[in-house]
């Protein structure tokens, strides 16, 4: 028979085995128990979000990701450019890209107005923006030779969330949570907080073709308060009393339909979802509600000062979620497209986040999580040396800024290294396919063989492109 | 800077090869010879160029390395020769060599070296070389003149023969041992091969079963209990085929059957990917659409309006001018990244969504996979891909081709009209792009000025009524952008359609058209191997469950084969025959036993059969998520049925902003599903949870998941909430005790009355929730009924098709 070579357009019911054999070469493994000591629990799970384990042993087993979207200005922040400063007001002595989005906005040089100094026993350079982030530098891996390759938001945005911008992928998440399963069978595998809809909005969290169940959980989106947000229809009008009664006869009703029909998986997997829900519904406000914290660490994240109380709340919430076996968790500040008015932005944008920021690092690091949890963070691309509207830069994906800490990067390192005007990555260049391959690596996959075969192909998150960047590894 | 190693050739070889530009010589002549350098050039090369070459590029494109891409840099023949990719300089033109834009690490190209940047001294040091016409010692070399004609194609004789390149050939009808069975040709061929396994068929359904499998089936919503009763009280022997003639006529068929080709369109009312800008006038596609399985247009002609709708000439196609204008929709609403600075590759991402999308949705062929390469399963060879290239390369789809440009439309009503129509959008696009990039050269007054022309210009333009159409532009080849990237030519690819359909020989298409109406003819030739097979393969789906081929958009190798290819084959003979006519299809596969089978289950034909790919039941199949909505909107007696129109009011090219998104209000109504807004990356909580695929690509098979969304969206969403209220309120209306309130419930959700022992359990049930509810004495009744409801509709037998 044909079985080995065709494969189906998509799946039509997530069987075990389908997945399997969707899976590719890759996952010989999956059928074993679980090599993580702390995931080991005896329950094995059937489902798309069963615990699975990647190709090696990995370094980090979940992902929080910190997205700046708009792209932060690299120059302002963590990669200082004294000749930058120098030159302020003289025209661009190095060519411009070719392709441009602004020709006639393209101004003049603009030196930061910050003031960097080195800090931590590494000796990093921070700018004046991030006074506690500063404090931490000896945890961080900094990343100045980023690039990736796309001028404009949506572009970047999809191009850093699902490695293309072209067409629609797979999310980074969705890929993560494909291939781990969850530690966690009654939460979403993979949740994002307050994320923009705009700029290429639910596909930077979508699963496109892998099935719906890596798909990101949305929580609240741009724009509403992340004290309000909440996964979609977890709130129950229903009392608990008489939605467990009513549970016990959708299962009644059910359990007579496989008398009549003969067994189906797809029946029963039905009715089981409906058990998950109820106890999904119980656990998941569980975790937004932060009653239990002590003052001090509501304190520590910002939680107590209106500026930072909403992305100090979701830095706290993706500990929580972390802490209870979601895989990859994204918390979004929007707001870093500073065209005009950089100064005043910068410095508003830079404070809603740097307790924030500071004070989960720090806990995860108190918790002993630190060494297993990647965090990551930067936004689509940085900005330009040069000026846009007098006071304002404009995008720049050749050369920008991120940083990663715990799951097994280098602490205290700074690597890559742009221009030095800041414009483009000349040293060590990381594109986003880099970074994804690098990701996956740490997640303990090869990112060759992360694959799912759909419409005949077998895709995957870095398509053809992505070396993994080694040096930074600790 | 670190000093080239070995890691850097590892990365090498990897890398995608550098890629190289032909542009100098496609339109002149290219130069015969290069004039030999004089001394001051050919010290600096020694002086400065060498050097850099020596130290930077030789490890990987020396004399003995051996690399991916094949070029070398140690000659100037061997620069000019080039490597996979063609020539890496083009001397005089730093800009347009290839070898420039990779050590610039332009974006659109693998950047060379891959890891790190070259100084940038060295960069410029290399242009000017280049700028001075590249010299090099003793070289006189003739400079190739590449072959600008087309690449010839050899298939071997296994391509060739595969089964989906051959046209279908009539098979006989085969016989079977229980000829009492079969009451169609149809089942004559299912039978057979259950035979030739020892299997037999699954009893007949009883006819609550079949009428609600026909009804959801080609309405998307269960039958009334009113339908029902009339449908067990016709004893003719007709009344199955009474139902389906019944069934068929209604205008609900279309918005349903019409809901499937739209997920093979990949339709939506918005471009998505990046600002996310609004298609005011999607919509009318979608009504065409609907109405196009409502009057039973022949797929032919379906098809040519698609593909070349404006083309069709009037004197010897039967066709209405607004009506084919409109079907052009299909190839204007894929997505679009708008967000795109690079207007080449914003173009030809464009032309890609249209050959991705014909190649899928008529022809079952993932043509789009030989942008870059032959396809690696197919003999879709690169060139052919860029002949249809060609094709919609020459057709307009878009004003201009920038950040945030806008679509082409014609307008509807008069030919004057669409003159008025062309002038506003040339003027639109002119004044919208210095307001959308801002690039004002003058100042303040200049800025305003513009947009309020622009406005007056938008106000005007949408005033007229108008259809996303396309028309034919600039006709010409294409040559074949190398590895995809249009920045690297290779040969011509004479506009034509993929040769392993068509053979070697082509006739060359008309240089005064794009060749979208050839294109549109050969497609519904009678004797096309894939159309009629790709298109009743999608039927056959619509009602039981699978494709004959279960990967609908894909018959290419590492697509399925056809589980029962004599049928398929028959049936695709019969559509034609049939005047391509799709409701003669639906009646020839539902009046058949087949299709009235039940879905027993039997344990050795499991066995034999798991996949049951030989047709031994029927599929037992969940509704989709509009089938779901629409479903629960009908047995709470809600559901509009008010046809067509516009999704929302509101100015032209409104950007969809994540405020717009998350307004509810246009996902509150509760008009069937078919007419709520299709937003790219903003589709609701709802459709997103029941598998709505997102409008990317052609969707032939929905994914079917089982997530707990769903279950918490039956259990708490606001939508249920209505629902179960308005149909406690209608069941409690309907009669005042307990037996006689689930029996209506019953009758509404399932079309069926309980067994006696589901009624004994729902009364210990209701006995339960009335303790839970004793102390709220005025709403407790209310409370059970809505939570009978909400049992009954949450449970697997209402999503389910049996």
């Amino acid at each position: 028979m044909t079985m080995t070579q065709t494969c189906p357009n998509r799946e039509t019911a997530v069987s075990r085995r389908e997945l399997l054999r969707q899976m590719g070469a890759g996952f010989g493994s999956l059928a074993l128990s679980a090599l993580l000591a702390d995931e080991s629990a005896a329950e094995t799970t059937i489902g798309p979000l069963a615990r699975k384990s990647p190709h090696f042993r990995p370094r980090a087993k979940r992902v929080i990701m910190l997205f700046m979207f708009g792209g932060p200005a690299h120059m302002d922040s963590f990669d200082p450019k004294p000749v930058l400063t120098r030159d302020h007001g003289k025209p661009l002595p190095i060519d411009a890209p070719r392709v441009l989005s602004f020709p006639l906005r393209h101004g003049n040089l603009v030196g930061s107005p910050f003031q960097f100094k080195q800090h931590g026993n590494c000796g990093a350079w921070v700018s004046e923006l991030f006074p506690n982030v500063a404090g931490i530098v000896d945890d961080l891996c900094i990343i100045n030779s980023m690039h990736c390759s796309n001028s404009r938001h949506g572009g970047a945005v999809l191009e850093w969330h699902t490695g293309t911008d072209t067409f629609i992928r797979p999310s980074m998440g969705s890929w993560v949570t494909y291939g781990l399963g969850s530690a966690n069978q009654n939460l979403p595998g993979y949740v994002t907080m307050c994320q923009s809809l705009s700029q290429g909005g639910a596909n930077n969290f979508g699963s496109a073709f892998l099935p719906a169940a890596y798909q990101g959980t949305p929580i609240g989106s741009n724009g509403t308060p992340s004290k309000d947000a909440r996964i979609p229809f977890i709130a129950s009008k229903t009392p608990r009393d008489l939605q467990q009664l009513e549970l016990q006869m959708i299962r009644h009703l059910g359990n007579r339909q496989l008398e009549r029909s003969g067994p189906d998986s797809a029946l029963e997997a039905r009715i089981a979802s409906f058990e998950l829900a109820f106890r999904m519904q119980a656990e998941a406000p569980e975790v937004q509600d932060i009653s239990g914290e002590t003052k001090t660490t509501l304190s520590q994240y910002g939680l107590d000062d209106p500026g930072t109380e909403d992305f100090g709340r979701q830095c706290l919430l993706a500990r929580r979620f972390a802490e209870r076996g979601v895989r990859f968790v994204q918390c979004n500040s929007n707001g870093w497209d500073h065209h005009s008015d950089l100064k005043k932005s910068m410095i508003n944008m830079s404070r809603s986040i740097d307790r924030p920021i500071t004070a989960l690092i720090d806990d995860l690091k108190q918790r002993g999580m630190l060494e297993d949890t990647l965090v990551i963070w930067g936004g689509e691309f940085g900005r330009t040396p040069t000026a846009e509207n007098a006071n304002g830069r404009d995008h720049n994906p050749h050369g920008f800024t991120m940083w990663m800490a715990g799951g097994g990067v280098k602490p205290g390192l700074v690597y890559g290294r742009t221009d030095d005007y800041g414009y483009y990555a000349v040293e060590n260049k990381v594109h986003f396919h880099d970074l994804h391959a690098t990701i996956l690596h740490l997640l303990g996959f090869d990112h060759n063989k992360l694959t799912h075969r759909y419409s005949g192909r077998d895709f995957r998150l870095t398509d053809v492109h992505g070396n993994v960047v080694h040096d930074i590894f600790s | 800077m670190k000093p080239i190693g070995s890691n850097l050739v590892l990365q090498c070889v990897t890398c995608i090869a550098l890629i190289v530009t032909q542009c100098a010589f496609s339109n002149g002549q290219p130069p015969k010879e290069i004039p030999q350098a004089d001394d001051a050039k050919l010290k600096f090369f020694e002086a400065r160029v060498r050097p850099i070459l020596f130290e930077r590029c030789y490890d990987c494109h020396g004399t003995d390395s051996d690399n991916e891409s094949g070029l070398r840099l140690d000659s100037l023949r061997a620069i000019l020769k080039g490597g996979r990719s063609g020539p890496a300089v083009v001397p005089g033109h730093p800009n347009r060599s290839l070898m420039i834009l990779a050590i610039r690490h332009d974006p659109s190209l693998a950047a060379m070296p891959p890891k790190t940047k070259l100084p940038t001294q060295e960069i410029k040091t290399l242009a000017a070389w280049i700028k001075m016409g590249a010299p090099w010692p003793n070289s006189k070399v003739p400079v190739r003149s590449d072959s600008t004609g087309a690449v010839e194609v050899k298939f071997t004789a296994a391509e060739k023969s595969f089964w989906a390149f051959r046209p279908p050939q009539r098979p006989t009808v085969p016989t079977v041992q229980r000829t009492d069975w079969p009451t169609s040709p149809v089942d004559h061929f299912v039978l057979v091969m259950l035979e030739s396994k020892g299997l037999l068929p699954a009893s007949g359904a009883n006819k609550r079963t079949l009428i609600r499998r026909a009804t959801i089936d080609l309405h998307g919503v269960p039958p009334t209990p009113r339908e029902v009763e009339e449908f067990l009280g016709d004893d003719s022997p007709n009344a199955f085929e009474n139902l389906i003639e019944r069934l068929l006529a209604a205008p609900r068929y279309g918005e349903r059957w019409g809901r499937h080709w739209l997920d093979v369109a990949r339709y939506a009312d918005s471009n998505g990917m990046d600002d996310n800008m609004f298609y005011s006038d999607a919509w009318r596609y979608r009504d065409y659409v609907i109405a196009a399985f409502n009057n039973d247009k022949p797929y032919d002609q379906f098809v040519r309006e698609q593909v070349a709708g404006d083309l069709l000439n009037a004197s010897n196609d039967s066709f209405d001018r607004d009506e084919a204008l409109i079907a052009t929709g299909f190839l204007m609403i894929g997505p679009k990244m708008l967000a795109e600075d690079d207007p080449v590759k914003q173009r030809m991402d464009i032309v890609d969504d249209q050959i991705d999308t014909i190649g899928r949705a008529f022809l079952g062929l993932t043509l789009g996979c030989a942008r870059c390469h032959d396809h690696k399963f197919d003999p879709i060879p690169t060139a052919d891909y860029y002949s249809l290239a060609g094709i919609f390369k020459s057709t307009r789809i878009m004003l201009s081709y920038r950040v945030d440009s806008k679509w082409n439309t014609r307008a509807l009503g008069s030919r004057e009209l669409d003159e008025r129509l062309e002038q506003l959008e040339r003027e639109l696009n002119e004044l919208d792009e210095a307001v959308v990039l801002g690039n004002f050269i003058g100042k303040d007054e200049e800025k305003k000025r513009l947009t309020a022309r622009l406005a007056a210009v938008k106000k005007e333009y949408a005033a007229i009524p108008r259809a996303m159409a396309v028309e034919d532009e600039h006709v010409e080849d294409l040559q074949v952008f190398l590895r995809g990237n249009h920045l690297a030519r290779g040969p011509l690819a004479p506009r034509g359609f993929p040769r392993i359909l068509t053979g070697a020989k082509q006739e060359p298409l008309s240089k005064s058209s794009s060749g979208r109406r050839e294109l549109a003819e050969w497609l519904t030739r009678p004797d096309h191997p894939l159309t009629a097979r790709v298109m009743v393969n999608r039927i056959w789906q619509g009602h039981f469950g699978q494709g004959l081929v279960r990967s609908p958009d894909n018959f290419g190798r590492l697509g399925q084969r056809p589980d029962n290819q004599p049928l398929l084959d028959w049936l695709a003979i019969e559509f034609v025959n049939r005047c391509w006519s799709i409701k003669s299809m639906h009646r020839l596969m539902m009046t058949s036993s087949s299709y009235r089978m039940s879905g027993a289950h039997n344990k050795r034909s499991a066995e034999v059969d798991p996949e049951n790919r030989l047709l031994w039941r029927m599929n037992r199949r969940r509704m989709e998520a509009e089938a779901i909505r629409d479903s629960l909107l009908a047995v709470s007696g809600q559901l509009d049925d008010s046809m067509g129109g516009p999704v929302l009011n509101g100015n032209v090219f409104t950007i969809l902003s994540a405020t717009v998104l998350k307004d509810s209000e246009w996902f509150n109504s509760n008009r069937r599903s078919v007419y709520l807004p299709v937003f790219r990356s903003g589709l609701s909580d709802m459709f997103q949870a029941f598998d709505f695929p997102d409008p990317a690509v052609v969707n032939g098979v929905r994914s079917n998941t089982t997530i707990a969304p769903q279950a918490l969206f039956m259990m708490n969403s606001e939508l249920m909430d209505h629902v179960v209220q308005r149909m406690a309120l209608r069941i409690s209306r309907a009669a005042h005790d307990d037996l006689r309130r689930i029996e209506s419930a019953y009758e509404l959700a399932y079309g069926r009355f309980p067994s006696p022992e589901e009624f004994i359990e729902w009364k210990e049930h209701i006995a339960r929730i009335r303790r839970l509810n004793a102390a709220d004495n005025g709403g407790a009744n209310r409370k059970v009924w809505e939570s009978v409801c909400r049992v009954l509709l949450s449970s697997n037998e209402f999503v389910y098709i049996e």
